[in-house]
């Protein structure tokens, strides 16, 4: 909102320069944005609030610094040069809806001398960066710039039957505006209509066809008050948001309805105008004024600093309030209508607070009397598990939460994804049901700035419909990896990533978050390439996939490079309860190790061999390990090469090498049986 | 006569004490020549009378002169290795070649931040709170003292899913949440994503993260407000950074303020500041005392409680703070951006 400098001194006798002035806003919240000068005025960009209409005129500013400086304000009197005739004798207005319209005020003013604006109204006008139209327009704008309270002028010759109906549109009634657009007009909006057509779009704008004109002369001047929901639910639907409506739909003053209209009459009168006898004013319910009790001690109690109760009535009287003292310390304060904000005893105490100034109010650290224990352990555990990726040199991204439904659909997640209602764009119009697509998304357009390699992870929600009206949102862990692994260094070979990076960070964040145990099935999954996926499972429970993805799915994306990829579903994972950490003492006794090499078949897994021996549960096998695996020429067609090493221990003592000789053939003649083995 | 199996035992005996006293690879090679020296080596003259020997004998000693000829031969094998090694192990030529690197993930920046914004509430005994990202018209707004239709909603503009959901404008919602939940005293942070119907500007993006505080207790006043904010503002920008508090509004509290800091690119002084513009602040935070409508949409008695609440955009104070200037870097993942916070 524009505010002049020069303007304002019609209301307030400032002696202080504008940037003073512009300090002195700062202070009380109305925020000066810039400041900027116009021919010998400045104007100040202030910034408002959606609950202060008062403000939204030079008075209520003024009022306001009055306040501040300890000023009176100064109250214009707008005297008129009526003629004989009534306003009622000339124009009959009926509020058919109160309820959208509680007042409405007319007058007329006859022979006026439709023209340019002389050159003080000019000047005001286009300080607060309009465009001077006439004097007609511009008295109008004079007016709700100056109270913030809107009003509309009409050519009273283009009214037919001098008749001013407020009353709801009918069903295809139409109206073209002053913007010179045609408008659909629908029953919940309110219009000003004459005998037979709507002639305004109440609050909001006037018909183009009762407008005033170079060759008007009789001027009927509207000045009204209107529901501000009303008021805001047409303009949006319409999307016009005119000045009047800006106002209306913040609440103007109904008691200002009057005054503006007495004011742009008067002004009128000084362009040969004669003014009807006696204002119009249609107010069916007349508004009573509110009334809060304030309690001294609760001021000091919420500021957290003692306030003289002398600078408490002073500052509440000087912006309008009527303050009654009940007894010490309590008031009964009336609100003056201009001021919808003011409704409850914090709201007077926030009035209070400004201007006492908020750098007055001491700097106290809030007290606690009690820490809670955290009892959300979710956030630890993916702080750490961020921690294992880290470490393993994956690099964390964020990505919007929107996708593009025509990429989504060709991952085939098998969620139902949740669209929004009023998108940005077409592109952005669902939110993700995967973060997979994302996270290619980041490698191309790495891979397009020069990136050897991209190796990536994102924590965050995918949301969808599990129900028709069922929304979840869920979240997720999303890992990628494709391209030459970091390190390259000069005794180090440059590597190309492959899919048993992606697994072991996989392993080992079920590993140290303790998700035991953990294992994996190899499963079809759309995301990946056939034959090259694995479900996740823990507890045998699935908590996710890995693999390599689909070749013709990235492509789509324009990922030229394989891609190796895991999808987590962390609050799947999160449900189990993890193996809570032992310590265990160090062994006290050496072990020792063997290894073995065999050949087998090459459809047997390294699980299948996994499993065999877990099955065996042997207490001094400690571990297995294993160190090499290879298929070629030398060895017999169809056989695979597996070499493992047994570490063994007894707890209690050295252990013997005849019971690991035992053991060791134990082992050997378990794999024999059931996975055939050949000792190499 | 020594017959050959007290000379074959005499020898390995005579190796065994040699061998852990050679110290290089030099004395390995030594070794070697003194017992496979062409003429005087302890084993050729070994070999030598061997041939000498009838068949019997040959039968008889054979196999265990062999035998020592391989166990020198892997003794001397296995030191030389271990020589070797040594030597590589001492010796670099070029000791000015980088060294080895380990490539450890970054953070991203809007975490990092986060973290940090975390770890300073953490210190007052605030714990972390979190909500859902898609929430209701009555957790959103008119819980928050936001009434229908009202012009204040134009500044939290609203991506709608349908009728009734909505993708929070703010993590307020969890305050809600939170305060039907327990009852004071509550001392909490609210970090999280929030959307927002935005084209996309240098500045604004339809997504990006917010932290919000709240703090009901018995007695909370404003100067608890202002105590708690500047030590926070301090924490993370410096003992020395200034601050200002000046009123706004906010729907949800009441009073309300906004905190600006003083402008740490041009510290003021620059009249065409694109940070802040010339004014010499920047706004960093909105906060203010819970409005009691709130309370009462909670059943929390204002008159008993009373309590402050803040709320931050983390993309935008980081972007202050390591002046980052467009928003949409945060998500364009571009990994010269994200790589450079491992460094923070």
């Amino acid at each position: 909102m524009k505010i002049s400098y020069e303007w304002l001194k019609e209301y307030v006798n400032l002696s202080l320069s504008p940037q003073e002035v512009a300090e002195c806003l700062n202070r009380i919240g109305l925020m000066v944005e810039n400041i900027s000068s116009f021919e010998d005025d400045t104007v100040f960009e202030i910034e408002t609030y959606a609950n202060r209409p008062d403000t939204l005129g030079h008075l209520g500013v003024a009022r306001e610094l009055a306040t501040l400086l300890g000023l009176n304000l100064k109250i214009k009197k707008w005297p008129l040069k009526e003629s004989p005739q009534t306003t009622a004798e000339i124009v009959d207005i009926s509020i058919l809806d109160p309820q959208l319209c509680p007042r409405y005020c007319g007058l007329v003013v006859r022979g006026v001398k439709v023209g340019p604006s002389p050159e003080w109204l000019r000047k005001r006008i286009e300080a607060v960066g309009l465009r001077s139209i006439n004097n007609v327009v511009d008295v109008s704008n004079y007016v709700c710039f100056s109270l913030g309270q809107p009003i509309h002028t009409f050519d009273l010759s283009r009214l037919k039957g001098n008749k001013i109906k407020i009353r709801r549109a009918r069903k295809g009634e139409t109206l073209r505006t002053l913007e010179g657009s045609t408008v659909e007009l629908s029953p919940e909006m309110l219009v000003i209509a004459d005998e037979s057509t709507p002639v305004a779009l109440a609050g909001i704008i006037g018909g183009e066809e009762s407008g005033i004109t170079e060759s008007t002369r009789d001027v009927f001047i509207e000045s009204a008050n209107f529901d501000p929901v009303s008021i805001r639910l047409t303009a949006k639907r319409l999307g016009l948001s005119t000045d009047a409506s800006y106002r209306f739909e913040r609440g103007a003053d109904p008691e200002a309805a009057p005054v503006a209209a007495v004011m742009a009459a008067s002004l009128l009168c000084e362009f040969g105008g004669r003014v009807s006898k006696g204002l119009l004013d249609v107010y069916p319910a007349p508004r009573k004024p509110r009334s809060v009790t304030l309690r001294l001690k609760r001021i000091n109690e919420l500021l957290g600093v003692e306030i003289d109760p002398e600078f408490v009535t002073r500052t509440l009287s000087s912006l309008g309030l009527k303050l009654k003292e009940q007894s010490p310390g309590v008031w009964v304060a009336e609100i003056p209508s201009f001021r919808v904000d003011l409704e409850r005893e914090a709201d007077l105490i926030e009035e209070v607070a400004r201007f006492y100034g908020y750098d007055l109010i001491p700097s106290v650290v809030t007290p606690a009397f009690s820490f809670e224990l955290p009892v959300n352990r979710t956030r630890d555990r993916i702080w750490r598990l961020k921690e294992i990726l880290f470490h393993h040199g994956f690099d964390e991204v964020i990505n919007f939460s929107f996708a593009d439904p025509e990429k989504e659909t060709l991952w085939q997640t098998g969620f139902q994804p949740i669209k929004l209602q009023n998108p940005i764009s077409s592109r952005l119009s669902i939110l993700r049901t995967s973060l997979l697509p994302g996270l290619v998304e980041n490698a191309v357009w790495n891979f397009n700035r020069e990136a050897e390699g991209v190796h990536i992870f994102e924590v965050g929600n995918i949301y969808y419909w599990e129900d028709e009206d069922l929304h979840r949102e869920s979240l997720y862990l999303g890992i990628l990896s494709t391209g030459l692994r970091s390190g390259r260094s000069w005794n180090e070979p440059e590597k190309e990533t492959d899919f048993f990076v992606l697994k072991g960070a996989v392993e080992d964040i079920l590993h140290y978050l303790g998700y035991l145990p953990f294992s994996f099935e190899q499963v079809e999954h759309p995301f990946f390439e056939p034959g090259q996926a694995l479900q996740v499972r823990v507890k045998n429970e699935p908590v996710g996939h890995l693999g390599l993805l689909n070749r013709n799915l990235v492509r789509q994306h324009d990922l030229e490079h394989p891609a190796y990829a895991a999808e987590i579903n962390l609050e799947e994972l999160f449900k189990n309860q993890p193996r809570s950490f032992k310590f265990e003492p160090i062994p006290r006794f050496p072990g020792t190790s063997r290894d073995l090499s065999f050949l087998v078949d090459e459809h047997i897994t390294y699980q299948q061999i996994h499993q065999q021996l877990e099955k065996l549960n042997l207490p001094l096998l400690e571990r297995f390990l294993i160190y090499d695996r290879f298929k070629g020429k030398s060895l017999p067609p169809g056989k695979v090469s597996f070499s493992v090493r047994f570490y063994f221990r007894h707890e209690a003592r050295t252990i013997q090498a005849e019971e690991v000789d035992r053991i060791m053939q134990e082992i050997i003649s378990q794999l024999k049986s059931s996975l055939n083995i050949q000792l190499r | 006569m020594n017959s050959l199996k007290e000379k074959i035992e005499r020898c390995r005996q005579f190796f065994s004490e040699l061998a852990p006293q050679v110290k290089d690879a030099q004395g390995v090679e030594e070794l070697r020549q003194q017992f496979f020296s062409r003429k005087k080596g302890h084993l050729t003259l070994l070999f030598e009378e061997f041939k000498t020997l009838s068949p019997e004998e040959k039968k008889a000693y054979g196999r265990e002169l062999n035998e020592l000829k391989a166990e020198i031969q892997n003794r001397l094998t296995e030191l030389e290795q271990k020589f070797q090694e040594k030597a590589s192990e001492r010796l670099i030529d070029d000791l000015t070649l980088p060294g080895r690197k380990l490539y450890w993930g970054a953070a991203h920046p809007i975490t990092l931040f986060q973290r940090e914004i975390e770890r300073i509430f953490i210190s007052m005994g605030f714990s972390v709170e979190e909500g859902p990202e898609i929430e209701t018209d009555y957790y959103n707004f008119e819980a928050l003292n936001f009434p229908p239709h009202h012009p204040a909603r134009d500044s939290w503009d609203t991506l709608y899913i349908n009728d009734k959901l909505l993708l929070r404008t703010h993590t307020s919602p969890v305050q809600i949440r939170v305060m039907e939940k327990k009852k004071p005293p509550i001392r909490i942070i609210i970090p999280g994503k929030v959307f927002r119907r935005e084209t996309p500007d240098p500045t604004h993006l339809p997504m990006f993260y917010q932290v919000e505080g709240l703090v009901v207790d018995r007695g909370i006043t404003f100067a608890h407000l202002k105590g708690t904010l500047e030590y926070f503002i301090k924490a993370l920008f410096g003992e020395k950074i200034r601050l200002r508090f000046r009123p706004s509004f906010f729907p949800f509290t009441e009073p309300s303020a906004e905190v600006d800091i003083e402008c740490i690119v041009c510290g003021g002084q620059d009249p065409a500041c694109r940070v802040c513009g010339g004014s010499g602040w920047k706004e960093i935070l909105g906060a203010g005392m819970v409005d009691p409508q709130v309370f009462k949409n909670v059943s929390i008695d204002p008159e008993i409680y009373s309590g402050w609440a803040f709320g931050l955009g983390i993309d935008r104070t980081a972007m202050f703070a390591f002046q980052i200037p467009e928003i949409r870097q945060f998500y364009e993942n571009d990994l010269r951006f994200l790589r450079q916070f491992n460094r923070r």
